[in-house]
């Protein structure tokens, strides 16, 4: 799996690319380690181009949405593909996570948050 | 009736070898769609469980995956070299939300038309996964 991390603004952009399951479930976390090393608690995570999801790369989702909630930060998902987004009705991690359709909706809804 | 089989040795870096090896299967064989996603996800799950709690990442341990294509079913059989797991399949609880593991067996629940789990002579575990194929296949193409 690719990541790349675009760590400029308030909210830190992590874009993923290819398959989503044990072994880069575990560079995920390791990649998002050196993010909250930075003392960053608002992450994005764009979905789009994750191809391939199983329930060891959700676990690795759901280790990294717990290090948000200790950090008192937020955890936001976008562009999920549709049969991604079955998978988290299915194992009911739509209730936990907030899920956006798109990266821009997700981005300005930390700015509605800050402006509130 | 179409059959292929893979053995792979018990390393975390052989799942994406085992998904290679299953997508290329599927290709060949032109299953796309939601019932390449739906199948290659039930046999990725049946595959962790036998790497991490089957064979417990013993690098001597083998697992064996064996696809079987007819006109009417798409089957994986998934046997590991472990020892007690159909007790602890058994014996699995729903997993809290929160919790970072234990969603496998649910999935393929959720998504095969059945599955079977049983234990060979050695006592590793076997699960038979089994999708009906044909109204499926009119669906997803």
């Amino acid at each position: 799996m690719e990541i790349k991390v675009k760590n400029e603004g308030q909210v830190c952009e992590v874009y993923l690319n290819g398959r989503l399951d044990l072994a880069s479930g575990t560079n995920l976390k390791e990649e998002l380690k050196k993010i909250f090393d930075q003392d960053k608690n608002m992450i994005h995570l764009n979905l789009n181009d994750v191809e391939f999801i199983n329930s060891s790369g959700l676990g690795s989702l759901v280790s990294i949405m717990k290090e948000v909630r200790l950090r008192k930060g937020r955890l936001t998902l976008s562009n999920l593909a549709s049969y991604v987004k079955e998978i988290f009705e299915i194992t009911q991690l739509s209730h936990i996570f907030e899920i956006y359709e798109t990266q821009e909706e997700a981005l300005s809804s930390y700015q509605s948050v800050t402006a509130n | 009736m179409i059959k292929k089989e893979f053995v792979y040795k018990s390393i975390s870096e052989n799942e994406n070898k085992m998904l290679d090896d299953i997508e290329m299967f599927l290709d060949e064989n032109k299953i796309s769609g939601e019932l390449k996603n739906k199948f290659m996800l039930c046999v990725s799950e049946a595959f962790t469980n036998a790497l991490v709690h089957g064979n417990k990442l013993d690098p001597n341990k083998e697992i064996i995956i064996k696809y079987t294509l007819s006109n009417t079913t798409l089957n994986a059989d998934v046997i590991d070299e472990g020892h007690g797991g159909i007790e602890k399949v058994n014996k699995r609880k729903r997993p809290e939300l929160l919790s970072e593991s234990g969603r496998g067996v649910g999935l393929i629940k959720h998504y095969s038309s059945s599955f079977v789990i049983s234990e060979n002579e050695e006592g590793g575990l076997q699960l038979k996964i089994v999708f009906e194929i044909n109204k499926e296949r009119v669906n997803c193409r």
